[in-house]
């Protein structure tokens, strides 16, 4: 008896033992791997010579480039999960209407989403691009232009070019998780709404946004993760250059790493994000058990 | 109990034949080799019974090949992982040598080098390997950059084929007013080979990166010109507009299809644009200095393996591989395949004599005895990459990072002026790493 009561309670940690060791190797191993590098003197051949007191954290810190970076990660985060969740609301109260063709649109609308980012970023290089790229063939077999332009003139012309392509690829997740919490709101909410003579914006403030919420909050805090960690945009279209100007702190600490041979400062710079990371989840969580706890209430 | 027996039974045979194997293999020595993927065909040529592979392994039944084609996307990602990890190669195929002479990981090439291969590899190309008194590498195979030039465009616009800068500008010119739309020059100062940019013009300018007595000499004024030329090509509008991220692969094609009139591109080109009518010269030169070609030497080297039981077999297996490859027929064959230069005495004068006998990676035909001829000869009065300094991997990087600067506007002397500083830091800090 008394061992079956022991199988019993024993019975689900067994079940979760899988993923909690999947959760060790994938997740958990590397991050402390990362944490023991950033602390280490590792050549450039990648022999690993010990612990060297802080001195990548000092060396990244006291590098202008590292501060750029910064900067431009919070820009690029913040236009990108900004704009494309601005974006990807207004599509997705339109693809709530009734149209014809709905479904095509829908469909099409994917299509960013679903392609990889690789791909996309290289077809976006080849448009841009100002001696061969389509835009400017197009816009000069139309007239609208008789000489090619150079789009991508300095550095914030690329780095602009990199986050409208960042927000194109990602709007569509935006536009689908609203889609979705829309389709999920009573119509009764807005039939009384309209009997009590609320307009498009009331109904929209007072309805629409308020039940939208879960979903929002979802599809920002997965964005911001995402958009934040994001490599292969910029790492296509600029490596970080004009003068090392477009990086974000993924791309930076990859040529630290693997073109400038310097592993324990892009060690460094990766416990930087990850503890930039922490504090956004940490303020996630703080937030959503707060509202929980509204709830209850 | 007939199951319990079979199962007995079947043990017993996978256990022996798992010994046999193990037995076997312990008196075979494996050697595990990293070749860089120079094309869309290089594993055809290394692996597989058909490939050297299986002719090495079949004359040397005592040695085991296991060679792994990597790109040079991750090559570097991949060998300092097997290395972090314990596991380096003991064989390796890149482009530089240094970070690992400073680790102590690899052998001097005298330890494998038989006295025959060492006299057939041409002398710049050996002592090219030399640090510190002692050569670690062997030259794998080399390439030759000079200027290719559209005749047809240049003869419809009126441009003579540019000797100096100025002749330079002035065929950009006349290209762009006879067709707007066809790119005069191009440039790359990317991340991807932006030092091979400097070489061009700051060697055609009487600069380098290094003076006449090997020390760094970054912010001369010969270099300081050399840039702020680059600058001007990208102000003018007269090349490439975007210097600063494309690579010269996707000028290589423009070339080829004709919408591009003028590079300075690698000997490959020779095979890559076989559409168009064009021509090679030697790279233009500011004003009266001899005009240098740049040549580009990538390695083979041996890494040390203190785990290995049996030292002195494992040395002479990694001879015999230098010995079966360097061979005069063998060698020639896989640079026509590649189509790059090669680096051995007698493979150059069986490329100069008869490339035809020998095909191209890809069915793309064979040889071609002219190429060879003109471009070995060319190697002879090319510059390289000081490469066997410690120091060149921060140089190359930093070099880039200056040009992408200056061509963006900052000025030119404080900029290399600044990059000098932090290599001749690094230099001293390096040298107090080693003294102690």
């Amino acid at each position: 008896m008394k061992k079956h009561a022991i199988r019993k309670k024993a019975e689900p940690y067994l079940w979760m033992m899988p993923s909690l060791i999947l959760m060790a190797v994938m997740i958990a191993i590397p991050i402390v791997t990362v944490f023991q590098l950033s602390l280490s003197e590792i050549s450039r051949a990648g022999v690993i010579k010990g612990y060297n007191d802080f001195k990548n954290f000092k060396m990244i810190f006291a590098s202008p480039t590292f501060w750029h970076t910064l900067q431009n990660t919070l820009v690029w985060t913040v236009a990108v999960v900004g704009f494309s969740t601005l974006i990807g609301f207004v599509i997705a109260m339109v693809l709530n209407q009734e149209f014809v063709g709905r479904k095509i649109v829908r469909a099409i609308v994917v299509f960013p989403w679903a392609t990889s980012l690789i791909i996309q970023s290289v077809i976006w290089k080849y448009i841009i691009n100002a001696d061969y790229g389509s835009l400017n063939v197009i816009l000069s077999k139309l007239g609208i232009i008789k000489k090619y332009i150079n789009w991508t003139p300095d550095a914030n012309a690329y780095f602009a070019w990199e986050c409208w392509i960042g927000i194109f690829v990602t709007f569509p997740f935006v536009t689908f998780c609203v889609l979705s919490g829309l389709q999920s709101i009573d119509s009764t909410f807005y039939e009384a709404a309209d009997i009590d003579g609320a307009g498009f914006w009331q109904k929209l403030r007072m309805i629409t946004l308020p039940l939208l919420k879960p979903s929002l909050t979802v599809s920002t805090v997965l964005n911001i993760i995402y958009v934040f960690n994001s490599f292969p945009i910029i790492w296509t279209i600029t490596k970080g250059d004009p003068a090392d100007r477009t990086h974000t702190l993924a791309t930076y600490l990859y040529k630290l790493s693997f073109y400038n041979g310097k592993s324990g400062q892009a060690a460094a710079v990766s416990v930087v994000g990850f503890a930039i990371l922490c504090v956004c989840a940490s303020v996630y969580m703080i937030l959503s058990l707060r509202a929980e706890k509204e709830d209850q209430l | 109990m007939k199951k319990i027996l079979a199962a007995v039974l079947a043990l017993t045979m996978a256990l022996g034949l798992t010994m046999t194997a193990a037995a076997e293999e312990g008196s075979k020595v494996t050697l595990d080799v990293i070749i860089s993927q120079y094309g869309n065909f290089t594993q055809d040529w290394w692996l597989g019974e058909d490939g050297f592979e299986g002719a090495f392994e079949a004359a040397n039944p005592d040695i085991d090949l296991n060679i792994e084609i990597v790109s040079w996307n991750d090559l570097y990602t991949v060998v300092n992982t097997r290395i972090s990890t314990n596991q380096a190669p003991d064989i390796l195929n890149i482009d530089t040598f240094a970070d690992y002479v400073a680790d102590d990981l690899l052998m001097p090439a005298e330890e494998y080098t038989s006295p025959a291969l060492k006299a057939k590899i041409l002398p710049s190309f050996w002592n090219a390997n030399d640090m510190n008194g002692t050569v670690w590498a062997l030259p794998i195979l080399a390439s030759a950059r000079a200027l290719f030039y559209n005749k047809d465009i240049l003869e419809a616009a009126g441009a003579e084929v540019p000797t100096t800068w100025d002749g330079v500008l002035d065929a950009c010119e006349k290209i762009k007013a006879y067709d707007e739309n066809i790119v005069p020059w191009s440039l790359d100062i990317s991340t991807d080979e932006g030092q091979a940019a400097f070489s061009y013009y700051s060697w055609n300018n009487g600069g380098g990166f290094v003076d006449a007595d090997g020390n760094w000499a970054l912010n001369s004024s010969a270099n300081v010109e050399a840039v702020e030329f680059m600058k001007t090509l990208i102000d003018s509008g007269y090349c490439t507009a975007d210097p600063y991220t494309e690579t010269r692969y996707p000028q290589q094609d423009a070339f080829a299809a004709g919408s591009l009139a003028m590079m300075l591109g690698p000997c490959n080109l020779y095979d890559l644009a076989p559409d168009i009518n064009f021509g090679v010269a030697p790279m233009p030169t500011n004003g009266e200095n001899e005009s240098v070609q740049m040549g580009v030497c990538d390695r083979l080297m041996a890494f040390r393996d203190d785990a290995a039981e049996d030292q002195d077999a494992r040395t002479a297996a990694i001879s015999k591989f230098f010995d079966a490859f360097y061979d005069a027929n063998t060698y020639a064959e896989y640079m026509v395949f590649e189509g790059f230069l090669p680096v051995t005495t007698d493979s150059a004068e069986i490329l100069a004599e008869n490339a035809e006998q020998f095909q191209k990676g890809g069915d793309a035909g064979e040889g071609n005895s002219e190429y060879f001829a003109t471009f070995c000869d060319m190697l002879a009065s090319c510059n390289f990459y000081p490469a066997s300094k410690p120091e060149w991997n921060d140089v190359k990087q930093g070099v880039i990072n200056a040009e992408q600067q200056i061509c963006q506007g900052a000025d030119a002397q404080s900029t290399l002026d600044a990059l000098q500083e932090e290599i001749l830091e690094l230099a001293e800090e390096m040298a107090m790493e080693t003294e102690m």
